[in-house]
């Protein structure tokens, strides 16, 4: 389970033969204060995978100023589980937006793997976002047009992967998430949950520092949403740090602990300590 | 990314959408294929028409007319070149022989029985043939009865005149020759421009021609002629003989004198001919050419149509590629190149076309078919500069898409 460090999986990522060795890392709930000392003792094992300091997110509406997010503090550790939980209009999106390197904030910091995204170019925070961020979509968010395993394949292309690696990684990540039969279908050919699957193996595809899933499950009926879960629990599990949206209350169980957003300001963060868990073995 | 990985997208974006895109390089076909049919065509009627007065060896034609009126020889009709002009211009340097033509009027022509109203034959000497060929027999003698047609005067009567048949001429006043046809020419020459071939009937000066005037100098009588040719030694001596024919013509020359105040003498080499034929050919072209390049324009904006409408289409496909890492550079470099492989297989196959074209239409109008292979790398060339100006706004309008909006995009 614990083999390879962060640094050096960065750059031997794309041959890397199994998800189960994703990470060594599992960072517990350490507070601000802490991480910070920790930061300087032992940087790699410490350093959060993203790291929110005093986000605002404004918007001018009609004259009048929103705060999509209005000053969140947050840390999100390696390999750990966070569930996001909010009414419609508290800033979920926001949130995964400005996480995803999608958005910037208008005030605060934010950190992606150590690295500060905030002030970064378009084209800058484009590759941040192409090596650091696997997003999950409500909506799978396939290209209609291309086969599952060029789907997976698409983040390597757009990182200048070579051809063959990218084919092999591909192949081995549909495999391990179930789909090793199902390479050359089209979106259109596969079901639901197998779609989501694909779109969970293209996340994992660069190796990014978080998985992003906005409403992963939102689409799917309960068994195929038992079965997804069930892959984050595996993925989690093998080291890979989850961010996942939902208003579903007990898909948020699932996770280690949920981040309730309220009017764009972080109303609490709940430790789930009777975690609900969708594999069987576990 | 690398360029073959997004030729690889794009095309996969093309073929994705089969119907839309043959329709969008089918515009662009048209285009190029109008373009290069005009072409070819105009290209391959200068060839023709060039190609038949240059080779009609080193010729000067003489002629006179009202000033600044230069039409091709044929149109002068005031017999002002005496026996003795003809003379002087014959003992110029490099002259080979100068030939005089002059119409004589006739009321009709008679054939085995059959008559026809005719108006005028042309009264020349032998050396008018010398740079003719005979389909048969051969030129006349000077002072015979014989005469010589070209093929379109041969075929004038129901039966097809040959070689030493009888031709009778009606003079008018109840005079009437007789003349034996003794060759017919192979070709009827140009009618001018294109036109069906005139028929004309070839007789001897000393024999027909009557035609004479005073000359101003000493009051003698001689034969006049409304056109004369000067035939140089060779193609190259026409540079030579020309400004010393001309300046003999317009200032020492009987003609001079004779000529209506208002006429001027004019000289006309082929040169001055094909120049004259290239520049009304190549204005023609250009002129149809233009209306072809409004047609591949037309084409271009058809693909920029179609990339608009792919790019709004795809709104979401750039959102996704853009949250899994696609940067705008890499967005504007896959629609760039799905415009320009639509504009380049436009062109490509229109090169193709409008080449089939030209060639079916020149060999319909009996043209010598021109060709020039270099018109394929202009076709790539254009189809590159029609993709790239097609598709750079709508690339550029794709590249700047918000992903979050574009996700959002149903």
């Amino acid at each position: 389970m614990r083999s390879v460090c962060r640094k050096r999986c960065r750059f031997s990522r794309p041959v890397k033969p199994s998800i189960i060795n994703r990470r060594d890392v599992k960072g517990r709930a350490v507070s601000e204060t802490e991480s910070d000392a920790e930061t300087d003792a032992d940087a790699e094992l410490a350093m959060p995978a993203v790291s929110l300091q005093a986000v605002r997110k404004s918007y001018e509406m009609g004259g009048e100023t929103i705060h999509a997010l209005d000053g969140v503090d947050l840390d999100i550790e390696r390999g750990s589980y966070t569930a996001v939980m909010g009414p419609s209009g508290s800033g979920k999106s926001t949130l995964m937006n400005v996480v995803g390197c999608l958005d910037t904030p208008t005030e605060g910091v934010v950190e992606i793997d150590g690295i500060d995204v905030t002030g970064l170019s378009d084209a800058e925070r484009t590759r941040i976002r192409g090596e650091e961020i696997g997003f999950v979509f409500q909506t799978f968010n396939l290209m209609p047009q291309q086969t599952a395993r060029e789907n997976v394949e698409l983040p390597m292309t757009f990182q200048g992967v070579g051809r063959e690696k990218r084919r092999e990684r591909a192949t081995d990540l549909l495999e391990q998430v179930g789909l090793g039969n199902r390479l050359d279908h089209r979106p259109n050919e596969l079901s639901g949950g197998q779609r989501q699957r694909v779109a969970i193996a293209r996340a994992l595809a660069n190796d990014p520092a978080i998985i992003l899933a906005d409403e992963p499950t939102g689409n799917l009926d309960s068994e195929t949403e038992r079965e997804i879960l069930e892959l984050f629990e595996a993925l989690n599990a093998a080291g890979n740090t989850l961010l996942v949206v939902t208003h579903e209350r007990s898909v948020a169980e699932h996770a280690e602990r949920v981040v309730h957003l309220f009017d764009g300001e972080l109303e609490r963060i709940e430790e789930i300590t009777n975690r609900r868990v969708a594999g069987g073995e576990q | 990314m690398n360029l073959l990985e997004s030729v690889r997208m794009s095309w996969r974006a093309i073929t994705g959408h089969r119907l839309r895109s043959v329709l969008t390089v089918l515009g662009v076909v048209i285009g190029v294929g109008s373009v290069i049919t005009f072409v070819t065509l105009g290209a391959s009627l200068q060839a023709a028409v060039i190609g038949d007065v240059a080779s009609s060896s080193p010729e000067i034609g003489v002629t006179v007319g009202p000033t600044g009126q230069q039409g091709p020889p044929g149109t002068s009709s005031v017999p002002v070149f005496t026996e003795h002009d003809i003379d002087q211009l014959r003992a110029i340097e490099h002259v080979d022989t100068v030939v005089p033509r002059g119409s004589v009027g006739v009321s009709s022509l008679v054939y085995e029985n059959q008559t026809i109203a005719w108006d005028s034959v042309t009264a020349t000497t032998p050396a008018q043939f010398d740079s003719e060929t005979f389909k048969n027999g051969e030129s006349f003698e000077d002072g015979t009865e014989e005469a010589v047609l070209n093929p379109a005067a041969a075929t004038m009567f129901d039966e097809n005149i040959s070689v030493g048949d009888s031709l009778t001429i009606r003079l008018g006043e109840n005079r009437s020759r007789t003349v034996t046809v003794v060759g017919v020419l192979n070709a009827s020459g140009s009618g001018g421009f294109g036109g069906p071939p005139q028929p004309a009937i070839y007789v001897p000066t000393d024999s027909f021609y009557t035609t004479t005037v005073e000359r101003p100098a000493n009051g003698e009588e001689q034969r006049a002629y409304p056109q004369l040719t000067i035939r140089a030694a060779s193609y190259d001596r026409v540079a030579d003989v020309e400004p010393v024919a001309e300046n003999y013509l317009v200032n020492e020359s009987d003609a001079s004198q004779l000529k209506p105040t208002s006429y001027e003498i004019s000289l006309l080499t082929n040169d001055a001919l094909v120049d004259q034929i290239q520049e009304l050919l190549g204005t023609f072209t250009s002129f149809i050419t233009g209306i072809a390049v409004i047609s591949l324009l037309v084409g271009a904006i058809g693909i920029a149509n179609m990339m608009l409408v792919s790019v709004t289409e795809r709104t979401r496909e750039i959102g996704i590629m853009k949250a899994v890492g696609a940067t705008r550079r890499d967005i504007v470099q896959l629609f760039l190149i799905e415009s320009v492989v639509l504009g380049v297989i436009g062109s490509v196959l229109g090169t193709l076309v409008g080449l089939a074209g030209g060639y079916a239409v020149a060999r319909f109008l009996e043209f010598p078919v021109a060709f020039a292979p270099e018109w394929f790398a202009v076709a790539v060339l254009v189809g590159i500069g029609v993709g790239v100006i097609a598709g750079i706004y709508p690339a550029w309008d794709a590249a700047r898409t918000d992903p979050i909006d574009a996700l959002r995009h149903e």
